[in-house]
């Protein structure tokens, strides 16, 4: 196949593309498992493989794609007769940022194949977490397991050639419950990434077992606890919903193809400008944030991008200054003619597809907040006078400029001078993205600090689902509304 | 084609047949061409041909599926599937309930819902229909953004209950065409959805686009100060807030599981104003159904609500099978779903606009990024985008920063509903992650109710 693929790259080169990649998909495959109230609801896998080919000609893309390779000169022929036709309506040519051509082979650290484990293994352990869920005060109890494998060939006509291998595991444990007014209630326990691996030894039974335990009895805490108040309040995030908080209001928000204006027939823009890097005060001193995508254990790590470029580890803000963003090869370039300045020095290998049949799109790798110096989450509860505690991600809205925002938990705990007084429910909290990230008052340690996975985060149309990580501390913000 | 596809599945289900398996086969097929916009340029120019294969085996309680992306020529590789399936579904574990197998008593297709000149549309024509849509709005600060979506889709099934098969083939298109300005960051928006090629017309986008630059153009922006509204919905906010009702209101299984604000108790019973008619209803070309589901039960007008009182829960066949519920014939892709219509006189922004009026009103066109704070109480949250416009007592108009509504549906579509309009319009609410499943709710063009709350103001876009 690699023979074919460059064969025609340089068959489509010689009708005039100045720039050409296959990505050939020899298999990806899907396992998804539920247990619904004792039931396994879904017992069910897929598999698929395909060509994407993606085509510059005259500074504007053209994509084609097929599970069917009889015919991969039809299809290079009609990506490069969609760039063709793109080519008519062309405001700034698309230019790539410079790379070096690599040969390589990445794969995810993986100790057991989750492919390779028996259906009755992952059952059994479904049904175990089901018995341990299944206890006074829960109405609903849902386990999950997920699993995905795909290898990826990359080939390009710069000479790169890169082989990728990736694993992913995604378990989660979900209880709900009725309060005596009716109101439904939840609480989930989605593991933070623990070792160095990502294949089915990163499913530890103890903890699972542990958390089971923990978030029936916080179910039933919320219950019979009280409404959140509203007023204002400082707010201690514990990772559950931090990560959401940095993935939707940095994440999202830092995106350069947003930036620059490319999603905003769907996704939206951002309320950050190129003229921001280097000056905007994102966030309090206490804040930085990253992009990395070197992290062994997270689903944001990927050797390299569908650009071909390597894996890095990229500062975002700095102390507090927005410096960086999530990049590829084509935005940096065109981001740096627009800014008239050199804002980007080179792609930040951010550049990523769901699937063959997709294109690559800028996509968060893992997006960190650097641990603090402000203790452990005792130590921030025991200097916050007026606050809240809250975790769990129950809902979340953003303004289309990621300018403002709007956030469910599952859980609060309120704390008045320096001691949790008592749990509530329905919390929720709300703020204008600068001026909340700039009210960061306490970033805990690294006790505090948690790697967590996203499995679903969607993006781009076509719409693509993308798997990706967030490192995060707990996290104190205060004047914060509550309650609405 | 059509016949190839069916044998195939026919030579399937032969294979199952003979392996003693007990399986249902579910062929989705899609010619998708997606050409979008960005910064006045063509940003992506793709297409997808896909064919999905789903294989559900069962073994008395127990059930596994397994799907391939697979193309017709690999009828071995189909082959492995049903292998697959079947080795899964031994070593699945029994539901504790009956599952029930599709058994189609007769051959049924359906290729009403398709026009060829619709899916099969050219890039040129695409790019055509841009280029018209904006004609003369672009500038150097205001550049265009949008899709031109537009496919075939087929679908097609066969169980080993029988050797009838169900078969559906639909065409759709999804426009969206955004004007944005550079530096000012506002958004105005216009679309269309189409099920054949004679329902495309730009020059109606151009007329939406056209009025609202008129105004954000030459207003300034402001924020406007929180509190209660006499609220306009335009077609996408409304068919937004309906999506979400679907998803938290009227499912059974949804309510079963605790997820929904409505209760069984309520069946019969006053929920919203008795201006308020939901049905689901299949015969409505415009919301790209099927006519029949899949279990094999007949689609006919299913009413939900009437005259604000609800008339029972949808039911998707597992659901119903799980808590001992009939079907209502939902086991699909997507519902119906037709808000009737008001008798209010308005068919354009432009005549909204124009209407006389006592006190301000707010018009939101679009809902933003919307999610459920509350499924018990039906409480969502979302923010307005693409040209919100404040409708002054005096006649004069302004333009607000966007501002962020979070408001139970029972308030929504409560007594608070003003008026409906006479006109409607399909609001193509597709979404293309996965396989393609185009679909539309229709709904009154404009739906005003008055004493809404605005929670949270922005002072910029």
């Amino acid at each position: 196949m690699l023979g074919q693929l460059k064969q025609h790259i340089e068959r489509i080169k010689g009708k005039g593309a100045t720039y050409l990649d296959a990505r050939w998909y020899p298999f990806e495959e899907a396992n998804f498992l539920t247990m619904w109230n004792g039931n396994l609801k879904n017992t069910s896998a897929s598999r698929e493989s395909g060509l994407g080919i993606r085509v510059l000609y005259k500074g504007a893309w053209g994509f084609s794609a097929s599970s069917d390779l009889s015919d991969v000169a039809g299809l290079f022929d009609k990506a490069f007769d969609n760039a063709r036709v793109a080519a008519e309506r062309v405001t700034f040519p698309v230019r790539l940022a410079e790379k070096d051509a690599i040969q390589a082979k990445f794969e995810s650290p993986c100790r057991i194949n989750p492919f390779e484990v028996s259906l009755s293994e992952k059952v059994a352990f479904l049904k175990e977490m089901d018995e341990k869920l299944d206890q006074p005060g829960v109405f609903q109890r849902v386990s999950d397991l997920s699993f995905m494998r795909k290898q990826i060939v990359f080939v390009d006509s710069e000479g790169s050639e890169i082989e990728k291998l990736i694993t992913e595991v995604f378990p989660t444990l979900q209880v709900l419950g009725r309060d005596s007014e009716g109101g439904a209630h939840e609480r989930k326990y989605r593991p933070g990434r623990i070792g160095e691996t990502r294949g089915w030894e990163s499913i530890d039974r103890q903890l699972f077992s542990q958390h089971a335990e923990r978030i029936v009895k916080e179910l039933n805490q919320v219950l019979v606890a009280d409404t959140c108040p509203k007023e204002d309040r400082s707010v201690i995030i514990l990772p559950g919903l931090m990560y959401l908080q940095t993935h939707e209001t940095i994440g999202h928000a830092l995106e350069l193809d947003r930036i620059l204006g490319y999603e905003l027939a769907f996704a939206g823009g951002s309320f950050v400008t190129l003229d921001d890097f280097g000056k905007l005060r994102y966030g309090s001193p206490k804040l930085t944030a990253r992009a990395d995508a070197t992290l062994l254990n997270s689903p944001g790590s990927f050797g390299y991008d569908d650009d071909g470029v390597p894996a890095q580890n990229n500062v975002l803000i700095d102390k507090g200054i927005l410096v960086g963003a999530i990049t590829g090869r084509q935005m940096v370039e065109e981001a740096n003619a627009k800014a008239r300045r050199q804002v980007f020095d080179g792609s930040g290998g951010a550049n990523r597809a769901t699937a063959f049949y997709r294109v690559p799109i800028e996509r968060m790798t893992n997006i960190n907040i650097d641990p603090g110096e402000d203790g452990s989450l005792d130590d921030i509860i025991k200097t916050t006078e007026k606050g809240m505690i809250v975790d769990g991600d129950h809902s979340w809205s953003i303004g289309s400029n990621r300018e403002q925002f709007h956030f469910g938990a599952e859980i609060g705990w309120l704390v008045d001078d320096g001691q949790v007084t008592k749990v509530v429910k329905n919390p929720t909290h709300k703020g204008d993205t600068v001026k909340f990230w700039n009210s960061l008052s306490a970033v805990g340690d690294k006790s505090t600090w948690e790697v967590k996975f996203v499995d679903n985060c969607g993006k781009g149309q076509p719409n693509q689902i993308m798997q990706l990580g967030h490192g995060i501390p707990v996290c104190r913000f205060d004047n914060v509304r509550i309650g609405e | 084609m059509k016949e190839r596809i069916l044998q195939t599945l026919r030579e399937l289900r032969t294979y199952a047949l003979g392996k003693g398996v007990e399986v249902v086969l579910f062929y989705h097929e899609e010619d998708s061409y997606l050409m979008r916009f960005a910064n006045s340029a063509i940003s992506l120019n793709t297409n997808e041909h896909l064919i999905r294969l789903e294989i559900v085996a069962y073994s008395d309680r127990k059930r596994a599926s397994y799907e391939m992306i697979t193309d017709l020529s690999k009828l071995d590789e189909m082959k492995q599937g049903v292998d697959i399936a079947a080795e899964m579904v031994q070593h699945a574990q029994p539901l504790m309930y009956q599952p029930t197998i599709p058994q189609f008593t007769e051959t049924f297709s359906d290729e009403s819902g398709y026009d060829a000149t619709l899916a099969q549309i050219s890039n040129e024509e695409r790019l055509g229909y841009f280029n018209q849509a904006v004609k003369g709005l672009e500038t150097s600060d205001i550049k265009l953004s949008g899709i031109f979506s537009n496919g075939a889709n087929t679908l097609a099934q066969i169980t080993t209950r029988s050797e009838h098969t169900q078969y559906f083939k639909t065409s759709d298109a999804q426009v969206t065409v955004v004007l944005a300005h550079g530096t000012l960051k506002w958004e105005v928006i216009a679309e269309q959805s189409a099920q054949k090629k004679s329902e495309l017309d730009p020059s109606a986008l151009h007329r939406d686009l056209a009025f609202l630059l008129d105004h954000y153009q030459h207003d300034t922006p402001q924020q406007i100060p929180l509190g209660k509204y006499d609220i306009v919905f335009g077609p996408a906010a409304t068919a937004d807030v309906l999506h979400f009702m679907n998803w938290i209101g009227f499912g059974g299984g949804m309510m079963k599981r605790g997820y929904s604000f409505l209760t069984e108790e309520q069946i019969g019973k006053k929920v919203f104003s008795d201006k308020f008619d939901l049905t689901d209803d299949p015969t409505r070309l415009e919301t790209f159904p099927a006519r029949q589901d899949f279990t094999g039960i007949p689609r006919k007008p299913f009413p939900i609500f009437q005259k604000g009182v609800f008339q029972g829960f949808t039911w998707f066949q597992d659901d119903a099978d799980e808590f001992g519920a009939k079907p209502t014939g939902h086991t699909v892709m997507h519902k119906s779903l037709v808000l009737a219509c008001g008798d209010q006189e308005v068919n354009t922004l432009e005549e909204l606009v124009a209407m006389p009026r006592d006190k301000d009103i707010l018009y939101i066109p679009f809902l933003h990024y919307t999610n459920i704070v509350n499924p018990s109480k039906g409480v969502i949250t979302g923010s307005s985008r693409f040209g919100a416009l404040l409708l002054k007592k005096g006649g004069s108009v302004v333009v607000p920063y966007n501002v962020r509504l979070t408001q139970s549906l029972l308030d929504i579509f409560g007594d608070k509903i003003a008026w409906l309009s006479k006109s409607a319009t399909p609001y193509n609410i597709s979404a293309s992650y996965g396989a393609r499943n185009p679909s539309a709710i229709i709904v009154p063009t404009f739906v005003r109710v008055n004493d809404l709350e605005i929670s949270h103001s922005n002072a910029s876009y």
